[in-house]
């Protein structure tokens, strides 16, 4: 059955509104639509700059025409509103900056929704039926996506709310899924963590490449201790790099090897990392807006087939699930009214029975 | 029984036991405490119990309620549930300890009352192992008066009466069931010490199969009574199936709880596997050695459930140490009883300070409460050694100048 | 090594018993040979690290363990306006001094105040009655309900009337309380307070706060008679404590010993003194030591007990300087830790898991004042503000060598474990001797020149009897000096002691405890046996005690260490003054004025439990000793 539905869809797929557009982004990259993840995967107050370093991405992919329905964004903790914020409701990339909380900002999973499984389900797309379409990464074999993951990391992994972490394996195994899934057509993976490089590692799918705050076994700093908020607004690595991706706009041609250049090791005090041997096309033939901006113009039509084939296949097997459970739910309810009825006969008789017993060995003993 | 100074002393003493626990609130204090109860022997819980079965609920359905189906079928008819009542009958069944502790003794010695008897009952009496968790109503105190008087029919020879209550002390503690084997040597035997003059088994063997049914359909009877008091079984991964999986992780002396929260879960039911064997290996070396003194194989086993059973008290290797009150003859030939002795001083002092200080003060973490119960345990398996030696080293007789005891 | 090693090898051929055994022999002869020596070796070297306790290389206190402190990270909001607002309350609560205005007048005032501001508040009063006399007071407070929070937690600014500056003599902690009254003016205006505030002014020294805490917590104390609070919010994390006594004042003192020597958390403390040296520009020092260390003139008690001749040349070394400075400091913790009594309000705090301190603004003519204080109490408030859960476990055992360096349990415990164990080696070696007899070899032996050895039975029963004994002497005297009628005479008390000290020569002359003296070869006397014992509890109690209260165990170690150890003398005269001396150590603290009064206010005001250490552990350890003496 799957594989029929899917055979419909993939030839369906290459049916010829998919050709016109290849054809009209010849020599580009080919992709049709973008989508960002943005992850902070820390809580508690002190941790203001990771959640200040993802709004600072989600604002700049925002303004580079990735519409909100196509960014998932995770945070893990709210410091707008923390109490302990003396301007509430804000969140500050610099002492007297933007405010990057702005009014217009949506947040996909916050809190404790911001978990390892989480991030992994929403990747590979292994969700509930019950889960709305805004937490779903709803892309396919056309998509670019960009991933940005901020928190404290160390050799290898990246620490989720203080009390599990992902390794850079899940990261790994989770691409290599999509990539088997149809999922992607090209993936930038960006991480702003301590031994950032560690975390693309284990990358081992096409068509990805990822860059680090800083090599393996060197922490990544953090910029700003703001003395009026009284914690340190952004990471060095992400304050500086907004500096580039500041100045590019929907238009720009600058490439991924410029913004690569653009990487100063004194500024962000440590050194950042690149890994492009999975990538295909070379790195300064990659526009920045390739991940950065929205491919807002084109989309492809006859959306009846393509858009829904990711759900077909998963909508199958959960409403198997759903019957268990309502199944299972029954039963509990059934033996409590026989509790309550014969409770002291029970008891009564128990421990009759206990009697029983007792006299039979008192009567055996006094007869021995 | 006893000569009338003894039971004079022994009177005064109930007296103020009962004192202590119905006049003053020694029990509110201590009814809490996690070394004098567990969550199998909690009298809090057992409360909880039966107030959740006599509204109507099954109290198994949770998972606070994990005592024996038998507690519910007494205290929900006969029994009333309350704390000065329950003081009573706990000090009540100390003193039956007592008595048992000092009937085996006869038994063992074949007398009808000797000069050591008050010594005897003093030293369960005495016992602040036994005296603090008896205090805080913890079951284990009737559990232990159960194994006492079982092991005292057994000494006496009255088979019926042993089974029955080794079979109701199987229910209310599985662990118990290793204390099964050398009671039934002792049945089929004599309990009279033959320490010095080690022969070979010389029981009726016989016997055996007609008292292992006899068991076993006692055994069943009090299953059918539990499955007649919970409508069901769901008693059974309650109350035995907790001894083996350890669902409630609450600190308790034993060396149980700490290895397992720390126990990462796929590796955990293998260990709870070997945990549990663990106490099974004992018992065939135990009751081969000691074939011909089935009551010490009673005591040195009772001694391996002190120190490594699931939930344990204060008051299971308080048992041991009251009953090395019966075996005087192992007394010359321990080897270092006051090291012994401060080992378990150590202990005594380092338990209730690191619970303090981490569960109260919040100044040390779990690690320094499970740094006492390692001591307590050193403690714990110094006297069984000990114990074990003494006893072996008995039937080799005086030391003969320049000649030194080997062990193979 | 491999010398070492080949002594203990097996030779290849043989009984692999026999050589075991001899091997196992030659181990224990190998200890046992040398035992004197080993149990001196660990007492020298427990002593001598007791000694060099100040001089270890220390960790520095500059690492803050917690994240989510963020010490000295906020540029202060308070200002001269505060200051001035300071300085009309202090002019208010002169002008109450000056009219020698009651507790209640005092606490009416503060109370009016706080409701000026706009916070809740209310009065306490309290009366508390003890055999050494009653105290009365009433306690004004005040609560700042976190304003974006359901504050969950609090956090208590606290001030008691009367300054630490002589634990209560009198000296009044104005500038304390002003700067409270200003603080609740101050933090009114930010919404940032994550936690509950909650301002206290206690009255008396102690007293006070002993009342409102008890209260607060729910804790009932039959001796004391205290109102209930109206106003009462969450469970307690951080308790800051001022004391400003003076004018002006030159250095912040850290003081953070509590009752029966629990200690706060050391981040807190850290954390308190990188702000007070970045944010509020004031040295910090441990308690009220200047560090003198450029003027040796002013090297505090332990530089003047030099004879003045020795004075230049030593205290010109910097080394030496360092030590005395390290080693009053150290001195003066094992003073606080030791007594039980803690080193001020903050004391009372620990108890319910409230990690406190006092600030204390050690008098000078300056530069610093209320705009220092000020600063550095809001950025400490803001820290504590910031704390996500409660500090790590970690950090409750160290001791402070100087408010910039500091000692892990680790380096300072085994001194005291060091001695313990020696005792506990000397008790188990008299206790195995007593277990064994020489008889002397016989003329026909002679050519083999052969001691025989033989075992002999030890009369545990009767000396375990003995002890319980002391024990139960120990607690009828703590009965006695609880009684008003023995507390507040010293001249009764030196009688009791007096009264204890013949019990030893009542209880030798008991014909049963002579007739068991008789029969060496079959039986070890009382008197070896009991030493032995007597030593290895006096080792558990120490070991013991070490984990709970350092100061008091290493107090008793240096006391109890080698004075039960040393042999008895043979000689009749100098057998009385082992006695004479013994039990001037065990009950001489009876004699010292002032001392049982303090110990029994201790005990019945606060729960400090040095009045029934010392008289139900410490003495009846020393009356065993005593015993001891008698019976050789």
């Amino acid at each position: 059955m799957r594989a029929i539905i899917f055979s419909i869809c993939a030839c369906l797929a290459l049916a010829s509104p998919e050709e016109s557009a290849q054809e009209f982004f010849a020599g580009s990259s080919n992709h049709t639509n973008n989508w960002a993840v943005l992850i902070s995967a820390s809580k508690y107050w002190f941790n203001y700059r990771h959640m200040s370093n993802t709004l600072a991405l989600y604002r700049t992919v925002k303004r580079l025409g990735i519409p909100d329905s196509n960014i998932i964004m995770m945070l893990a903790d709210d410091a707008a509103c923390n109490p302990r914020n003396r301007d509430a409701a804000n969140v500050y990339p610099s002492p007297g900056g933007v405010d990057l909380y702005g009014d217009n900002i949506e947040v996909d999973y916050r809190g404790y929704e911001v978990t390892v499984e989480n991030v992994i389900r929403l990747l590979t797309g292994r969700q509930d039926p019950s889960v709305p379409r805004s937490k779903r990464l709803l892309t396919d074999d056309r998509s670019n996506i960009f991933v940005y993951m901020t928190g404290h990391g160390g050799n290898e992994f990246l620490k989720f709310q203080d009390s599990e972490e992902i390794s850079a394996h899940d990261v790994g195994d989770a691409f290599a899924q999509m990539w088997e899934k149809k999922r992607y057509h090209e993936i930038f993976f960006m991480i702003d963590t301590c031994q950032a490089s560690s975390m693309y590692s284990q990358l081992h799918s096409p068509n990805i490449f990822a860059t680090g705050s800083s090599q393996v076994g060197e922490n990544s700093y953090s910029y700003h201790n703001d003395h009026t908020i009284g914690v340190s607004l952004i990471d060095r690595y992400t304050h500086y790099i907004l500096g580039f991706l500041e100045n590019v706009n929907k238009t720009s041609h600058a490439t991924m090897q410029d913004f690569f250049d653009y990487y100063d090791t004194t500024a962000i005090g440590s050194h950042p990392g690149v890994r492009s041997d999975l990538f295909a096309r070379p790195l300064n033939e990659t526009l920045i807006t390739d991940f950065f901006g929205g491919v807002a113009h084109v989309e492809v039509s006859n959306s009846d087939c393509t858009p829904v084939f990711g759900d077909v296949v998963e909508e199958e097997a959960p409403v198997r699930s759903k019957e268990t459970m309502v199944v299972k739910a029954a039963p509990p309810s059934s033996p409590q009214p026989t509790t309550v009825d014969g409770k002291g006969i029970r008891a009564w008789g128990s421990f009759g029975l206990i009697g029983l017993i007792l006299s039979w060995v008192a009567f055996r003993t006094s007869g021995s | 029984m006893q000569t009338p100074s003894s039971s004079a002393v022994a009177v005064g003493l109930v007296a103020s036991r009962l004192l202590l626990a119905t006049a003053t609130s020694a029990t509110d204090y201590l009814i809490h405490d996690h070394q004098l109860s567990s969550p199998l022997t909690s009298f809090r819980n057992l409360q909880e119990g039966i107030y959740l079965f006599n509204h109507g609920i099954n109290p198994y359905s949770g998972g606070v309620f994990r005592h024996s189906p038998l507690y519910l079928s007494l205290f929900a008819t006969v029994l009333p549930s309350s704390k000065t009542f329950a003081s009573i009958l706990w000090t009540f069944c100390d003193v039956v300890g007592a008595w048992a502790l000092v009937k085996i003794w006869h038994a063992r010695q074949n007398v009808s009352s000797t000069p050591r008897d008050g010594l005897i009952a003093a030293s369960y009496l005495l016992n602040p192992y036994l005296v603090l968790p008896s205090l805080a109503l913890s079951t284990s105190s009737l559990e232990n008066t159960l194994t006492l008087l079982s092991v005292m029919f057994a000494a006496q020879g009255r088979a019926s009466a042993a089974l029955l209550l080794m079979a109701v002390q199987f229910h209310l503690s599985l662990s118990t069931l290793i204390l099964i084997p050398p009671l039934l040597m002792l049945l089929i035997s004599t309990p009279a010490s033959s320490l010095a003059l080690p022969k070979p088994f010389t029981g009726s063997t016989n016997r055996l199969p007609a008292l292992i049914i006899e068991f076993t359909a006692y055994a069943l009877g009090l299953t059918a009574a539990s499955t007649l008091v919970c409508n069901g079984f769901s008693w059974v991964p309650q109350t035995w199936g907790a001894t083996l999986t350890l669902p409630d992780l609450t600190p308790n002396p034993g060396l149980w709880w700490y290895f397992f929260t720390e126990m990462f879960d796929h590796f955990r039911d293998f260990f709870l596997m070997v945990f549990s064997v663990h106490l099974l290996i004992y018992v065939a070396p135990v009751c081969v050695k000691f074939q011909y003194d089935p009551l010490f194989a009673t005591f040195v086993l009772a001694g391996v459930l002190g120190i490594f059973k699931a939930y344990p008290t204060l008051s299971d290797p308080g048992l041991f140490i009251s009953m090395i009150s019966l075996f005087p003859e192992i007394y010359p030939h321990l080897r270092h009883p006051l090291v012994t002795a401060l080992l378990h001083l150590h202990a005594a002092l380092l338990l209730p300070l690191f619970h303090q200080l981490w569960l109260m003060q919040g100044t040390g973490n779990a690690n320094f409460f499970y740094a006492s119960t390692l001591v307590f345990a050193c403690g714990n398996g110094a006297a069984l050694i000990d114990c074990v030696r003494a006893g072996l080293r008995l039937a080799i007789g005086k030391e003969v100048e320049g000649m030194v005891v080997i062990q193979e | 090594m491999d010398r070492l090693l080949a002594k203990f090898r097996a030779p290849k051929t043989g009984n692999p018993h026999l050589v075991r055994i001899q091997r196992r022999d030659k181990i224990i002869a190998l200890v046992t040979a040398r035992l004197r020596l080993i149990v001196a070796l660990l007492f020298i070297a427990g002593y001598a690290w007791m000694l060099i306790l100040p001089t270890i290389p220390t960790e520095t206190t500059d690492k803050i363990d917690e994240n989510a402190l963020l010490p000295a990270q906020i540029n202060t909001q308070w200002n001269w306006d505060e200051v001035h607002a300071a300085d009309r309350y202090l002019d208010q609560l002169e002008h109450l001094r000056d009219t020698n205005a009651s507790s209640a007048e005092r606490a009416l005032y503060l109370q009016t105040e706080f409701l000026k501001l706009g916070l809740d508040a209310s009065t306490q009063s309290y009366t508390f009655s003890t055999v050494v006399g009653d105290s009365t007071g009433v306690n004004a407070y005040a609560l700042l309900a976190a304003p974006r929070t359901p504050g969950a937690e609090a956090i208590i600014i606290s001030a008691s009337w009367q300054s630490r500056t002589g634990e209560g003599d009198g000296t009044l902690n104005l500038r304390g309380v002003a700067t409270v009254l200003s603080m609740a003016s101050f933090v009114r205006r930010y919404s940032h307070w994550a936690k509950d505030l909650v301002f206290v002014v206690s009255d008396g020294y102690l007293d006070g706060m002993q009342a409102w805490l008890s209260a607060y917590h729910g804790v009932s104390q039959p001796n004391l008679l205290a109102d209930n609070l109206d106003i009462a919010t969450s469970v307690v994390w951080v308790a800051l404590n001022v004391d400003y006594p003076g004018h002006s004042f030159s250095h912040l003192g850290i003081f953070h010993e509590g009752l029966n020597g629990r200690l706060p958390n050391q981040d807190l403390l850290r954390s308190f003194r990188r702000i007070s040296r970045q944010t509020g520009g004031s040295p910090v020092i441990l308690y009220d030591h200047i560090d003198n260390r450029d003027n040796h003139k002013s090297l505090g008690m332990l530089g003047s007990m030099l004879p003045s001749w020795l004075q230049t040349p030593i205290l010109s070394i910097p080394q030496v300087r360092k030590y005395i400075y390290h080693a009053s400091n150290v001195l003066q913790h094992a003073n606080y830790q030791a007594r039980g009594i803690g080193s001020g309000t903050h004391a009372l705090f620990h108890k319910y898991r409230i990690d406190a301190f006092t600030m204390y603004a050690l008098p000078a003519t300056g530069p610093h004042g209320f705009h220092t204080l000020g600063k550095v109490l809001e950025s400490t408030l803001r820290t504590a503000n910031n704390m996500l859960e409660r500090l790590h476990a970690s950090l409750f055992f160290y001791m402070l060598t100087s408010s910039d360096f500091s000692l892990k349990i680790g380096m300072f415990l085994p001194s005291v474990i060091c001695v313990s164990v020696a005792m506990m080696f000397h008790g188990l070696g008299i206790w195995t001797s007593a277990g064994w007899t020489q008889i002397a070899a016989t003329a026909t032996e002679l050519e083999k020149s052969k001691i025989v050895v033989a075992r002999r039975i030890r009369p545990t029963l009767p000396v375990l009897a003995i002890m319980a004994m002391t024990h139960a002497v120990g607690a009828v005297l703590f009965y006695l000096v609880n009684t008003s009628a023995i507390a507040t005479s010293s001249f009764r008390q030196v009688l009791v002691g007096l009264v204890i000290a013949t019990l030893p020569m009542v209880l030798s002359a008991n014909p049963k405890v002579a007739s068991a003296q008789q029969d060496e070869d079959t039986q070890a006397t009382v008197a070896v046996t009991l030493k032995a014992l007597n030593i290895c509890l006096a080792s558990t109690v120490i070991s013991i005690l070490s984990v709970l209260n350092f100061s008091l165990a290493a107090s008793l170690a240096v006391l109890l260490g080698v004075t039960l150890c040393i042999p008895i003398p043979s000689g009749s005269s100098a057998k009385w003054v082992a006695y004479v001396a013994y039990s001037a150590l065990g009950l001489g603290w009876l004699a010292i004025p002032g001392e049982v009064e303090r110990m029994v206010w201790g005990w019945q005001m606060l729960g400090v439990w040095t009045c029934p250490i010392v008289c139900m552990i410490y003495t009846p350890l020393v009356l065993q000793a005593v015993i001891v003496c008698k019976l050789t």
